[in-house]
């Protein structure tokens, strides 16, 4: 089995890292692909032995597996461009925020009567075998492809099948949630680095304390408030500092962070719905790099619309 | 080697439990004590094995490094009582905030000419052998000791050595910390149900999320707001999320935490300074329980002041 990247930033990075640590798939068998060569995580991904492209058609050509990696945005444009190419063994994994499963079956059945397709969510702590992914399984996907899914993300993190239409609110939480994570341990170590820690044992000891209470209650079948409860003794340091906490809304802000992701999420699926991709959303440079690829038509239906405005200037029509 | 315990509470459960887990000492070379016996603790303590006793004094003669887990304002009460049974061999490890290595070896230097002491403290998810643990050795205590003790404590987590001054910020930061991960996981489930998942998934996708991101950090040579900025796309999702946070002081709270327990921990360091224990802060019940053990006189116990408002009635409890 091989497995591609359409796209070749933080995700597809952090996934690669993840598999080939996890040795679910040898890192020969990935290819990725990006018509930008300069990110950084580009050559992470070649040091670990993946074949780079510049070719999205070549990455579809060498997978059975294929995951859009890229912004929501692009999805469209991406799809118009490996249309032609998908095969019946494709089976399309896209994990952009807020795309829907029959948006993308719409865009692919121009070119194939049954596109298989899954759509995921997970997070950047894949890249240490700790994530987080749900998934929904599109109309013409087996259950045995949603299986192959679940292998490949459950070798790095938690991995559970659930309604599409939970996807958003599992941006909100689990998605966003190591940024509300980091941001957290930021402000820890200045507490620790306030009464009087280095700040690198402060990070190290404020870590190691979120890393091993999630842990407590991952393996225990309490309630948080009970954990929570279990470490409060009566008058003394900890429940002192959760009054503060407490005073100030905490979980009041946790809250309204999840919402604020999980809506933002449904606002750019709006977006993604939009079948045309404004020009205004790709640099001129990037779609040169596209169409110079091998096999992109700029008069094909799929780059047509989204083209119409750089006519005159790409003039590289084949 | 044989570990025992002063108090079967929380944080001798945990200990016991990471360290049988870790297999660094086996279960029945464990003894815990403690003179409540109605602990929920004490039946989790004795399903792993562990050797218990409602006298203290049992616990130290069984014992050659010793933990102290019993609450702060205990402590002074403690070592009186088993003052007089401490040996060249017992390690004495502290593990309650805000008591001083000085305090512990001032009143064991009435029984003893150089009591080996430690000062450590830890956390809670020692029992999924995850903890965060620092220590401070004192004044007779030698370097094979700390050795000894981070071997210990480095089973079931991190563990590291510091100034001793440093620690009641480390209580304020990890010792503390796992209940503000405790309040955090608890609410960021309440935003997932709040946007429609079930209450048990989001649970489990919250902790699993903030365990990704503490490992990576762990793991990275990265600054946190470099991590954050690598989740955080353009016009994305959780930029938007960060916002909030950011507006409401997020921050803030925390530092805000960290300082709290930090400055409690130092107000219960002088409480605990103090030389007797007010009457007020021990059950009768539980006093009396410790002077019916074999040995103790309610002289050799720490509580005179208090005593002599019991006099009358304990009267039958004095030992020649």
């Amino acid at each position: 089995m091989s497995v591609g990247f359409i796209g070749a930033g933080q995700l597809a990075h952090a996934l690669v890292k993840g598999f080939t640590a996890a040795g679910v798939i040898a890192a020969n068998r990935i290819t990725a692909s990006s018509p930008d060569t300069d990110l950084p995580t580009v050559s992470g991904l070649q040091k670990m032995g993946v074949n780079f492209t510049t070719s999205n058609k070549e990455a579809t050509h060498k997978s059975d597996v294929l995951f859009l990696a890229v912004k929501p945005h692009i999805i469209p444009f991406v799809l118009d461009e490996i249309g032609p190419d998908i095969e019946d063994r494709h089976l399309i994994v896209s994990c952009a925020a807020g795309v829907t499963i029959s948006s993308i079956e719409k865009k692919l059945l121009q070119y194939r009567a049954a596109p298989k397709v899954m759509r995921c969510m997970t997070n950047t702590p894949v890249v240490v075998r700790e994530g987080a992914t749900v998934y929904a399984t599109g109309s013409h996907a087996e259950v045995e492809d949603g299986k192959l899914l679940e292998q490949l993300m459950a070798s790095v993190g938690f991995c559970t099948e659930v309604e599409e239409d939970l996807i958003d609110a599992v941006t909100g939480l689990s998605g966003s949630g190591p940024a509300y994570a980091f941001t957290a341990l930021d402000a820890l170590a200045d507490g620790g680095v306030k009464m009087g820690l280095p700040r690198r044992l402060a990070v190290r000891l404020g870590a190691q304390a979120l890393l091993g209470a999630a842990k407590m209650l991952l393996d225990s079948e309490q309630h948080p408030g009970q954990l929570k409860d279990n470490v409060c003794s009566p008058g003394g340091a900890t429940i002192h500092a959760l009054h503060f906490l407490e005073s100030g809304g905490f979980r009041s802000l946790l809250i309204n962070a999840v919402e604020a992701s999980c809506i933002r999420t449904r606002e750019l699926q709006f977006l993604a719905d939009q079948e045309k991709i404004s020009p205004a959303a790709i640099k001129k440079t990037t779609l040169d790099k596209v169409l110079q690829q091998p096999g992109v038509s700029s008069t094909s239906d799929a780059t047509k619309s989204s083209v119409n405005l750089f006519n005159n200037r790409t003039g590289v029509k084949k």
